[in-house]
């Protein structure tokens, strides 16, 4: 908790410096906006955080947004699937996706930055390959399956504010994921494993299937990440759906207390590392700040976070030390 | 031994896929000696889709073998393109220049090796022999027409786009924007695209760019309502951008208190004419771009000079389709891609 303590402060200083600058921020239309996107792109974020804390990375991310995103469209419109059927496809395929790289990186002992590189070009030209480069829609005919991805659900008590549908589905897949990540015997090896391969193994924990659920539950997260960002925008272009998603996704994860170096994160700092990038990308549009600066400043914001980050644990570290060295 | 079992799991997926890649679509039927002319898009759209039907039509018409190429990556990609087919060899290139200003040699090298003409969008200092397409200026005072008409007492606008930086969305919304602020027609000026521009009874805010990001084009409309509640008229310079604005319009239940006015003929776009909620499209005819291109470079290819123009202009005009005429626009759309 301590440790999302920082960025949480700097997400309610985004928001009410925003607030101050255009009231508008807070109306409902805004806030459901908003809160629509940070679910979207917080379930990928959260998919990745697995294999961030393994110590790995996953670069496809964004191909496989782009491929489920394809695969959903053409198999219900050029294939006349049925929404159930198209669904639980694309779903497995992106399971698929995650257990090969899981093979590869621990049977093959290749590195994930090599594998999901290579993902990251083979899924996008299958896209493109699939549809042959042709955008495809969704058109007025899966509106009820768009509630998924743009739904909103009446609450009492709270006025005109409704809440998105895809945020109740990040919820239902944050609670499992934590619950995984922090109560499970699983999530602990996990953590121990990102910190050191080998003292996990010789404490005989079985790293390598460990790792291949990690990347499976990266893609998984991708694909369902996927499959609402295609309904969503309602239409897909195989050759940019989901480009750089695995950038949004790692920054978000960084910024949430995950460590590149393995051993360290949590889900709730991923989703506030969204909630950030996004608040910020919505500020600036709504003040009014030239947007040709949105990526400036998300950069800065990141490499500040984490230079503080890193100053903080040095400064533990010394602390720690030195009540660890006997004074007498 | 029973180390060797897991390669059998990601060997099947690769053979899969090469079985796949076997019986995907063909690039060329190969059949010998008929010319074999290129044709070069800027952009992966449904837009260029539509064109290279066009463009195999003509070819069928006309007897020549036509290349069909569409970069993913803008001006990069064209030059690996390029490149490549003037290798193979080809008698004749219409290119669709990403960034003309750029490109300047490599357009040198097609009309040294080929013959070279532009389409869709223009590089007048090349050595290009034609151009086929329309004014793109023109269409965006066609478009400023049909803003006026949609918000005849005034009202503000803001343009969306992919990259505000092409020449073709440059000159769209500059010609929309000199229409808007009612300078006379050869007056043609040059406003900055982030810029709020004030004129009599109409102002233009500004222009969202979303890198061709769906996601994105799609959350620049949501926040421009949030940050302009009274906004009357969005305009979508690309051809996916008006779907996008109909969308978040839609979601913010603002039908009929904001105007939508596009390029393109999507079918979102077509089907929110028809509901009334999209006031109207400035539409080019991308089908007669592919068409009139490989006609033009069939002709080159067998001698035949004289389907030059001397204005070395091959006009296709825009037209603005409406509630009244988007039901036979669409009928023969679907007529010419088929």
């Amino acid at each position: 908790m301590k440790k999302n303590l920082g960025i949480s402060l700097l997400l309610l200083l985004v928001c009410v410096a925003t607030a101050l600058g255009n009231p508008n921020f807070l109306i409902p239309y805004n806030a459901e906006n908003l809160l629509n996107w940070v679910s979207l792109y917080a379930i990928i974020g959260v998919g990745v955080s697995f294999v961030i804390i393994t110590g790995g990375i996953d670069l496809s991310i964004g191909s496989v947004v782009g491929l489920v995103g394809t695969m959903l469209a053409w198999l219900l419109t050029k294939k006349g699937w049925s929404v159930p059927a198209a669904l639980l496809v694309t779903v497995i395929l992106s399971a698929v996706i995650g257990l090969v790289h899981g093979l590869l990186i621990t049977k093959v002992r290749l590195q994930p930055f090599v594998v999901t590189l290579c993902g990251l070009l083979i899924y996008r030209g299958v896209a493109r390959w699939l549809v042959h480069d042709g955008t495809l829609g969704f058109g007025t005919a899966y509106d009820g399956l768009r509630w998924f991805s743009n739904g909103r659900i009446d609450l009492p008590f709270l006025g005109d504010y409704r809440l998105p549908v895809p945020l109740v589905i990040l919820t239902v897949l944050a609670g499992l994921a934590a619950v995984f990540l922090n109560k499970t015997v699983w999530g602990r090896h996990l953590f121990a494993l990102g910190r050191s391969e080998e003292a996990a193994r010789y404490s005989g924990i079985r790293t390598d299937r460990l790792v291949i659920v990690s990347y499976v539950l990266c893609s998984t997260f991708a694909g369902i990440g996927g499959i609402l960002f295609a309904l969503d925008v309602n239409t897909v272009q195989p050759a940019s759906q989901g480009n750089f998603y695995e950038l949004y996704a790692i920054a978000a994860a960084v910024l949430g207390g995950c460590s590149l170096r393995g051993g360290e994160g949590g889900i709730l700092g991923v989703i506030i590392g969204t909630a950030l990038i996004r608040i910020l990308i919505n500020s600036i549009n709504i003040l009014g700040i030239a947007t040709q600066l949105e990526f400036v400043i998300l950069g800065v914001v990141i490499l500040l976070s984490a230079i503080t980050d890193e100053v903080i644990r040095r400064n533990r570290g010394r602390r720690q030390l030195k009540t660890a060295t006997p004074t007498g | 031994m029973k180390r060797r079992h897991f390669l059998l799991p990601l060997a099947l997926p690769v053979l899969a896929a090469s079985f796949l890649v076997q019986c995907g679509p063909s690039s060329d039927g190969g059949s010998g000696k008929k010319p074999r002319v290129a044709y070069i898009g800027n952009a992966i759209a449904p837009f260029w889709t539509i064109a290279e039907k066009g463009a195999r039509k003509a070819g069928a018409e006309y007897g020549v073998e036509v290349e069909v190429r569409m970069p993913q990556d803008g001006a990069t990609d064209q030059k690996r393109m390029v490149e490549e087919l003037l290798t193979r060899g080809v008698s004749g290139i219409a290119f669709s220049p990403a960034d003309p200003k750029n490109q300047l040699d490599l357009m040198k090298t097609m009309a040294k090796q080929t013959h070279l003409i532009t389409q869709d969008s223009d590089a007048p200092e090349s050595p290009r022999l034609c151009f086929v397409g329309m004014d793109n200026y023109q269409a965006g005072r066609l478009c400023g027409k049909l803003i006026k008409e949609a918000m005849p007492d005034g009202g503000s606008v803001m343009f969306f786009v992919g990259r505000a930086g092409q020449l073709n969305a440059k000159e769209r919304r500059q010609g929309c924007v000199d229409e808007l602020l009612g300078r006379p027609e050869g007056e043609r000026h040059d406003d900055p695209p982030d810029a709020e521009v004030k004129g009599e009874k109409y102002t233009v805010l500004g222009t969202r760019t979303d890198e061709v990001d769906f996601a994105k084009a799609k959350s620049n409309v949501q926040d421009t309502i949030t940050r302009h509640p009274e906004i009357g008229c969005l305009v979508g310079l690309f051809s996916y951008n008006t779907p996008k604005i109909y969308e978040a319009v839609k979601e913010a239940g603002k039908f009929g208190k904001v105007k939508i006015v596009g390029f393109d003929e999507e079918d979102d776009t077509l089907r929110g004419i028809q509901e009334g909620n999209i006031y109207a499209t400035v539409v080019q005819n991308p089908y007669q771009y592919g068409h009139e291109s490989v006609r033009i470079l069939a002709a080159l290819a067998k001698g035949d000079k004289s389907v030059i123009p001397a204005s070395k202009f091959v006009e296709v005009p825009a037209k603005a389709v409406k509630k009244g005429d988007v039901d036979a626009f669409w009928a023969e759309l679907k007529k010419l891609v088929q």
